[in-house]
């Protein structure tokens, strides 16, 4: 290491670097943190609830959260095919 | 009414128990009826740190389970006035702190002090989110250090989603950063994260700085609120902020390392 | 297919109180009853009891049981059964639901019999920090330290064949010639029958060498050694 080096110390000091990698790991957590977190698991839960009765394909349900105006707003698509059959485990007993 | 004050961190060891007994002690000294509240079920430590160890009959569940009243279990302070100790159980796990059991102590203790101030346990577990359920205002203790100041961010977020203030749709909690254990001397160095990377980061605003200083092992190897220490640059920056905290404006002390002549700086290394 | 069941059946061991009663009306019942729970109210709330009938010629009706039954729940007990019944109360006890426990003894002999003591409970493990051990009806021995924020709690004696630092609540069901002995005494907190002493009100010389704590005069005394007291 020369005396030049010990002077002026080209790698960035380690609060820096800690800074830098704070700033993007909270940016990330922090985007996960606006509450759609639950969305896909909405998604799979009304999926079970409506192949119960209904048979949909996974793709035919849809959940999105939107804004309109200052509320939010949770949509939720539901497809069900026109040939659409009870589910066999919920049919009425023989 | 009451004021709930939360002290909470997220991570542990950062100094939730220094911070809370040396903020209950200072607001008693400004003469507000204060009790200090240890959250920390099953690792119990404020008793220590505020000297009353040898005193602790009844606790917190025994008060929750019916098994002593909110009275028997508190402790009188006997160096400050209007300060009083809630001890916890050592015995018992944190689930132990029953929901209504929590609110009703809380109830009472509101209509009965100025200022609850609750020592929350390390985590963002039961015991963290019964602690700050009923804040009002969080006084989040973060060391400038990268996991301390991502678990503060986390516990923020809890706050802002998970408190009676959020669930009731009241205003939110009112958030406070306090940096603890820090050392200007290493941020000249850039070895640690300084004031304003924190404050940039976490975006709160600063209650105070305390520095790292021996004072406060001292304070809690004797059991004395730190804040009680006049010699303790610690002691003099928690009164500050608890100043800043009642609406005083201090100016922030201890943000640069002292200044030392060199020949000052030589002699006290040999003499340590 | 899965098979499921809205039930299972399984077999379970539970150490279960029991109240003795002579008279369901007797106002002393009450009075006693009060007394007993406010010695440890955390060891009786909401705990089952069952009865025992050995001393009762009443309770020979379901109204005799239902109003029983109030007078414990009034102090936070909760009846489950009936214990040394005649056949008569035991029709009683079944109309209000209460099940019925086999007898003490084998039937015929229902006056009392000398109490058998339970064996000792022992600790041969350090106990540390925030741990509780409770020994229902009967002494508890250690032979090993008891860390501070620990909690020693029995019915009976309780010996500390080490240092006791942390707590020791000895005759927690009431016995008032319960004692407490350690070898090295430094304890937090001392109770017998319900009277304690934190470790603030311990004069000092007590501390660190051998010492008994018994219940003399309705006040708790830490006599050095192992004099008789």
């Amino acid at each position: 290491m020369s005396l030049f080096d010990y002077f002026f110390p080209r790698k960035p000091a380690s609060a820096s670097v800690a800074k830098e990698r704070l700033q993007i790991v909270l940016a990330h957590e922090r985007s996960g943190r606006d509450g759609t977190d639950f969305l896909p698991r909405l998604q799979k839960e009304l999926l079970a609830v409506v192949t119960k009765y209904v048979a949909v394909e996974e793709d035919m349900i849809r959940v999105s959260l939107g804004k309109a105006g200052n509320a939010s707003v949770l949509e939720i698509n539901v497809e069900v095919p026109h040939t659409a059959k009870p589910t066999p485990a919920h049919a009425a007993p023989a | 009414m009451g004021k709930v004050i939360v002290v909470t961190s997220g991570k542990g060891g950062v100094g939730k128990t220094t911070t809370s007994a040396a903020f209950a002690a200072g607001l008693a000294l400004r003469g507000h009826k204060t009790v200090v509240i240890d959250f920390d079920v099953g690792l119990r430590n404020l008793d220590l740190v505020m000297g009353c160890e040898r005193r602790v009959v009844f606790d917190f569940i025994n008060v929750i389970n019916g098994d002593a009243t909110l009275n028997q279990a508190l402790i009188r302070d006997k160096r400050i006035d209007n300060l009083h100790i809630f001890p916890t159980s050592q015995t018992r796990d944190k689930d132990a702190l029953k929901r209504e059991g929590v609110d009703w102590v809380m109830r009472e203790l509101r209509n009965e002090f100025e200022y609850i101030v609750c020592d929350s346990p390390a985590g963002i577990e039961h015991g963290a989110l019964t602690a700050l359920y009923h804040a009002d205002a969080a006084i989040i203790v973060t060391n400038p250090e990268i996991s301390s100041v991502r678990d503060s961010d986390r516990i923020i977020g809890i706050l802002a989603a998970k408190s009676r203030r959020a669930e009731k749709r009241e205003s939110p909690v009112e958030e406070h950063l306090l940096l603890t254990r820090y050392s200007p001397e290493r941020v000249k160095k850039g070895e640690m994260l300084s004031v304003e990377d924190v404050k940039e980061i976490l975006s709160l605003p600063l209650l105070g700085i305390i520095p790292e200083s021996p004072t406060v092992l001292k304070a809690s190897n004797t059991g004395m609120p730190v804040i009680l220490d006049p010699a303790s640059p610690a002691g003099r920056a928690y009164e500050d902020a608890v100043a800043r905290f009642i609406g005083e404006q201090r100016e922030m002390r201890f943000v640069l390392p002292e200044r030392r002549s060199l020949l000052r700086g030589w002699f006290g290394r040999a003499a340590s | 297919m899965t098979v499921t069941t809205a039930s299972k059946v399984q077999g379970g061991i539970f150490t279960l109180m029991v109240v003795r009663i002579a008279d369901p009306y007797d106002p002393a019942l009450d009075r006693e009853l009060a007394e007993h729970v406010a010695l440890s109210p955390g060891f009786f709330a909401d705990a089952p009891v069952v009865l025992d009938l050995r001393d009762c010629l009443g309770c020979t009706s379901a109204e005799d049981f239902t109003a029983l039954r109030q007078l414990l729940r009034r102090h936070r007990l909760v009846p489950v059964g009936v214990q040394n019944a005649s056949a008569l109360q035991l029709r009683a006890a079944k109309a209000v639901d209460l099940a019925a426990f086999s007898g003490a003894q084998a039937n015929g002999a229902r006056r009392a019999a000398p109490e058998v003591a339970p064996r000792p409970r022992l600790v041969t493990q350090p106990v540390r920090s925030g741990t509780q051990i409770y020994v229902r009806g009967g002494d508890l021995v250690v032979v090993a330290p008891v860390s501070a924020g620990a909690e020693l709690i029995a019915d009976g004696h309780i010996h500390v064949y080490g240092a006791l630092r942390g707590r020791a609540i000895a005759g927690a069901a009431g016995d008032r010639d319960a004692r407490i002995f350690a070898h090295r005494f430094e304890a937090e907190l001392v109770s017998i029958a319900g009277r304690y002493l934190v470790s603030e009100a311990i004069a000092p010389e007590h501390l660190g060498a051998a010492a008994q704590v018994a219940l003399i005069e309705d006040r708790l005394a830490i006599l050095p050694g192992w004099s008789k007291g």
